[in-house]
């Protein structure tokens, strides 16, 4: 059911991301080899690969924090590299981020930090804002009594939510996360896949996340993209990749199909 | 990204109120919806329905938006009837609704006096003790170190010596020949209006190897190293460094303080007659050039005029100093919280209180000895 919403998404909009031969320079060795790949609206899309494929990297560059040496990266059609600042900063407004250990801002509460977006890309009055930041906070599934807490008094769940709140903020159409279950036990983590997907289901999110979660993987992503030796080696429903015969592919399937 | 401007029409007729939502209702419009949402009144006792036909965009804020509105005109959100909307926008709305629901008491920011003044007054004490308690967990350490002194860790220990003593000497030996520059020159102008110009040896051999050298040295140590022995200690601990020193079964005492502590103590006498030497080199050119002393003369005079026991004094005050600064630093260090502000924070704190303590210790030291010099 999942591929078929995937395809339909695929077939009835344009891409929202598009990756064009994508190449890496890192410390002298090429880490992308010609990566090529697109997201449509409303996909749900999971990035996987062993450690040091650069996955991190490919997603910032993404995000457009760091530059690919070679290769385009397009978001919402238009190229991020080719962008001005002020266009970028635009095209910024547009997609949250969820970094990997959640990078809230240490010295501000959890409100303010999910302030923080609406207070430099809108002019909504306070009382307003106030309003939108409890919404988002609830949204995320944080209780109310989070809101004056520091990041530093949260638990590691809770702080996956309150980043995912700000990245929520500004209602973006595009949701990028590294590695959203890392560091939170299985139960919290299928938890925060549940919420992941009903936000992306209603909020009409398209979602690009790396990840090393194989229940995710199996849970909640329409697509898997699989990063092997610099170049996407699989590209589908989570069900084709993991039938595909290929070494790491089946080693990577079969590490946790035991245990199951 | 902001469509076409929302608006609202309310349809009021004998058998329901029709809300007509149209336009874009976004975060981008949200101060206009809520006007309109304000300035429409709907009904409550009749049924409520929205008509979404001509709504050409909706997200979570303006789901909010009327969610909160309507609540708070009476209307009981279940049973609201909605018509026309897409499968998308009704998963949107039932799941706002439904966090919005669940939501608890707004929260509350008012803070009166008695209990901000009660948690500082706990806060303090608190600070109060910790320091005690590190102060303590430092004796118990020197104490472990003088039984057994093979505890002592030799290569932080040298270490430390290099970046605290070796590294300091150039800017310890330019500020101090630069303020015995200064100092002479303006006693020089002082003492030519008398004809005493060789005082001008006794005044400055004084006040440098009694004050200036030392108070000096120790405000340049403070902000050199004292800083850095917090931020280094405080990130330690932000990457969980020191706890994996306790782990290992290590005192964090033992191989982060006391090498330090030896280090500074050690290195500041020796960087202070350094300084006491450069202030002397500087004041003597000056000498000569303003007021034709020779060096022989200069240097004879400040023999005659400088009693060891005043060079003495202010070496034995700078251990003290190097102590309180250390001591300081290294509190500081370990009471970094995990958060990257916090760094900062005590960092700037440390420079705060070791200057404020070198110069408290400096007038005791004072008062203490008004005979020297």
């Amino acid at each position: 059911m999942q591929p078929d919403r995937a395809n339909a998404a695929l077939m009835e909009t344009p891409s929202v991301l598009q990756v064009e031969g994508l190449h890496t320079q890192l410390g002298g060795q090429w880490l992308h080899k010609g990566i090529d790949f697109s997201i449509g609206r409303g996909e749900v899309v999971a990035l996987i690969g062993g450690s040091g494929t650069g996955k991190s990297v490919l997603l910032r560059e993404c995000i457009g924090l760091s530059r690919p040496t070679r290769g385009r990266v397009r978001l919402f059609g238009k190229d991020i590299c080719e962008l001005s600042r002020e266009n970028l900063n635009q095209v910024r407004g547009r997609y949250g981020v969820l970094f990997q250990e959640g990078a809230l801002f240490s010295s501000l509460s959890v409100a303010e930090n999910v302030a923080a977006p609406l207070v430099e890309h809108t002019t909504l009055p306070l009382k307003l804002r106030n309003e939108v930041v409890a919404m988002k906070i609830r949204l995320a599934g944080l209780p109310m009594d989070a809101c004056d807490k520091r990041p530093s008094e949260l638990s590691g769940g809770m702080k996956k939510r309150a980043a995912l709140a700000r990245a929520l903020a500004l209602e973006p159409e595009l949701l990028f996360l590294d590695e959203p279950t890392s560091g939170l036990d299985p139960i919290s983590a299928r938890e925060f896949d549940h919420l992941l997907r009903v936000l992306c289901d209603s909020l009409g999110l398209t979602a690009l996340m790396a990840t090393h979660d194989l229940d995710t993987l199996w849970g909640m992503v329409d697509r898997v993209i699989v990063l092997h030796g610099g170049k996407v080696i699989a590209d589908g429903p989570v069900k084709e990749v993991a039938e595909l015969d290929h070494e790491w592919i089946r080693a990577y399937f079969s590490a946790h199909s035991r245990s199951r | 990204m902001t469509g076409p401007a929302p608006s609202l029409d309310c349809v009021v007729t004998a058998t329901g109120c029709v809300l007509k939502p149209r336009g874009c209702w976004s975060i981008d419009n949200l101060e206009q919806i809520d006007r309109l949402l304000g300035s429409t009144l709907v009904p409550h006792d009749i049924r409520v329905c929205i008509d979404a036909s001509e709504l050409s965009d909706l997200d979570s804020a303006g789901v909010m938006l009327v969610v909160n509105r309507l609540r708070a005109q009476g209307v009981v959100w279940s049973s609201l009837e909605l018509v026309d909307f897409n499968t998308h926008q009704l998963d949107l709305i039932h799941l706002v609704a439904e966090r919005l629901d669940a939501r608890a008491q707004p929260r509350q920011r008012r803070r009166s006096l008695l209990p901000f003044l009660g948690r500082k007054a706990a806060n303090w004490v608190a600070a109060l003790v910790s320091q005690f308690v590190f102060f303590g967990r430092i004796v118990e350490g020197i104490v472990e170190v003088v039984r057994r002194p093979r505890l002592l860790r030799l290569r932080e220990f040298t270490t430390q010596l290099e970046v605290v003593g070796l590294n300091a000497l150039p800017i310890v030996m330019l500020m101090t020949f630069l303020i015995g520059v200064v100092f002479a020159f303006l006693l020089g102008i002082q003492v030519r209006k008398f004809g005493a110009n060789i005082f001008i040896a006794d005044g400055v051999s004084i006040a440098v190897a009694r004050e200036l050298a030392p108070l000096l040295t120790a405000i340049l140590i403070a902000g050199r190293s004292g800083a850095a022995f917090t931020a280094q200690i405080g990130a330690m601990k932000v990457t969980e460094e020191i706890d994996a020193i306790s782990t290992l079964g290590l005192s964090p005492v033992q191989v982060l303080v006391l090498p330090r502590l030896f280090a500074i103590i050690i290195a500041m006498p020796l960087l202070t007659f350094v300084g006491d030497v450069m202030g002397m080199v500087g004041a003597s050119i000056v000498a000569y050039a303003q007021l034709d002393i020779t060096y022989y003369t200069f240097f004879e005079r400040v023999k005659s005029a400088l009693s060891l026991e005043t060079v003495v004094f202010g070496l034995a005050k700078s251990p003290v100093f190097a102590a309180a600064i250390a001591l300081i630093a290294c509190r500081n260090g370990f009471a970094v919280q995990r958060d990257a502000r916090s760094v900062g924070e005590f960092t700037t704190s440390t420079v705060v209180q070791s200057l404020v303590a070198v110069i408290l210790i400096n007038a005791l030291f004072a008062i203490a000895f008004p005979e020297i010099g």
